[in-house]
């Protein structure tokens, strides 16, 4: 099923959230380059934004996306070598072995230094890696989906990134990345259906939330047969099989509907009948969210065994097969959050 | 200040230094409008990116081929943070002689049939 969200350059809240981690990139450029230039390049890169975001399109995005990153990485080489000339180096060289007779040698250890620092930084706070193994969003998020999480997007009250970067609280529709409750060493990704203070139940597969019927346009049904517990959600307490999923029935379900407690979160799969999530196991505590999908950038078609560990077989298969099983229509993908349309109250 | 290069000794020009000059060949320009006019002279197929670009005009500054210009032709769309360029007598006497020396390789490239007369063929690869 194709992606309609998909095909959307920065939009304009992104566009303020893209300049503001360009403007972190551009630390990795040396100091007196940054000083002089980084003003200006910070305005280039945001008309481009602004013309991407008028000429919708997920070519124009993944160019602009390869491009930059060419383009930061090539010429922060360039820029580095220029401010350190072969003679440059070995002065420096000089300088470290004779320190404390002269002045100590700056330049080359702390701008290297911030590049390092810049980079982990980047890849710790901003950004995590993860493969997708099961099939519980297909439709959006597809098994063998290697993608770049975004985690500064929902920072958790109180933390650094919150003040430094910005984000958003987590909204009906966000497809979001989180913690399994039930075992925390596992990662999953679900939609948020109910944030705290919500009504949720199913009725004959279809959410209703706080008495309106949900449209959800993401949704992928199957023909399988009809399950109580799982279609009818949650009328059949006894089938809940996990510690957190009792938890939820014999507290936080009233009159026939789970109300989310503060908090926390009701995530639902967007492959609604091939989906274990919080009609089995519970709500998500909110601070167990990691982040939001951030950009495909791999997408294999691969067993679920094998995407959960890397083997050998797995390894030749991948050297083998790249470039007919990378799915290369969903690479640079974004992975977009979705509203459900509320019709009609059905109370 | 050392003495500016001969013009011939900063031939050949690399394909980004020669687009910008020839973008800034009409009228001087800040760096998008640089960025947009280079991508218009190439269909696209050369974007260059905010760290290349200015670069490259850090390097074309102190060649001298072009200059920072304190004028500001489109008040109403600016900002501050703008910094707009016009090339110097010395980055047109430069172009033109790239120029001249592509406009030889070009007339070579038809004399032995690579190239049709006027109209440059993409069909043998990329021109």
């Amino acid at each position: 099923m194709p992606n309609p969200m998909a095909n959307r350059a920065p939009t304009s809240v992104n566009i303020s959230r893209l300049c503001r981690i360009y403007s972190a990139l551009l630390y990795g450029y040396p100091r007196e380059f940054r000083l002089q230039y980084g003003g200006a390049m910070q305005q280039l890169f945001r008309d481009r934004c602004r013309d991407l975001a008028r000429t919708p399109g997920r070519l124009s995005l993944l160019q602009f996306s390869l491009n930059l990153a060419a383009d930061w990485f090539g010429s922060i080489v360039r820029e580095r070598i220029a401010s350190q000339s072969v003679e440059f180096l070995a002065r420096q060289a000089r300088a470290i072995w004779s320190a404390g007779r002269k002045q100590t040698p700056r330049g080359l250890v702390t701008e290297w230094a911030l590049t390092i620092v810049v980079y982990l930084f980047a890849t710790t706070t901003l950004v995590q890696a993860y493969v997708v193994p099961t099939g519980s969003m297909e439709g959006n998020v597809m098994i063998g989906d290697h993608m770049l999480v975004d985690r500064a997007a929902f920072a958790n009250p109180g933390s650094l990134g919150r003040r430094l970067l910005p984000y958003h609280d987590v909204q009906r529709g966000d497809i979001v990345v989180f913690l399994y409750p039930e075992d925390i060493r596992q990662t999953y990704v679900k939609r948020v259906i109910g944030l705290p203070g919500d009504r949720i139940r199913l009725v004959d597969k279809q959410v209703i939330r706080n008495g309106r019927r949900l449209m959800e346009p993401y949704t992928q049904h199957m023909a399988w047969p009809p399950d109580a517990y799982r279609d009818g959600f949650p009328t059949a307490p006894e089938a809940s099989t996990t510690p957190r999923g009792r938890d939820m029935f014999q507290h936080h379900v009233i009159h026939g509907e789970a109300i989310v407690p503060a908090d926390s979160l009701f995530v639902l799969g967007d492959n609604r009948e091939n989906s274990e999530d919080s009609r089995y196991w519970g709500f998500v505590p909110r601070n167990y969210v990691v982040g939001k999908p951030l950009i495909v950038y791999w997408s294999y078609d691969a067993p679920t065994a094998d995407l959960e560990e890397w083997s050998l077989a797995h390894a030749l298969d991948v050297a083998q097969h790249f470039f007919t099983k990378t799915r290369w229509e969903r690479t640079l993908l974004v992975p977009r959050s979705q509203r459900a349309q509320e019709t009609g109250s059905v109370e | 200040m050392p003495k500016p290069p001969s013009p011939r000794e900063l031939l050949p020009l690399t394909p980004p230094v020669f687009h910008i000059l020839l973008a800034l060949a009409d009228e001087e320009c800040h760096g998008y409008g640089i960025m947009q006019d280079v991508a218009r002279q190439t269909d696209g197929a050369l974007q260059l990116g905010p760290g290349t670009l200015y670069g490259c005009l850090k390097r074309m500054l102190a060649a001298g081929l072009v200059e920072e210009s304190d004028e500001r032709p489109d008040p109403a769309l600016d900002d501050e943070r703008r910094r707009y360029y016009r090339m110097t007598a010395l980055g047109r006497h430069v172009v033109r002689a790239e120029a001249q020396r592509l406009a030889g390789a070009v007339t070579a490239a038809i004399s032995k049939r690579l190239l049709d007369r006027g109209k440059p063929s993409l069909a043998g690869g990329r021109a």
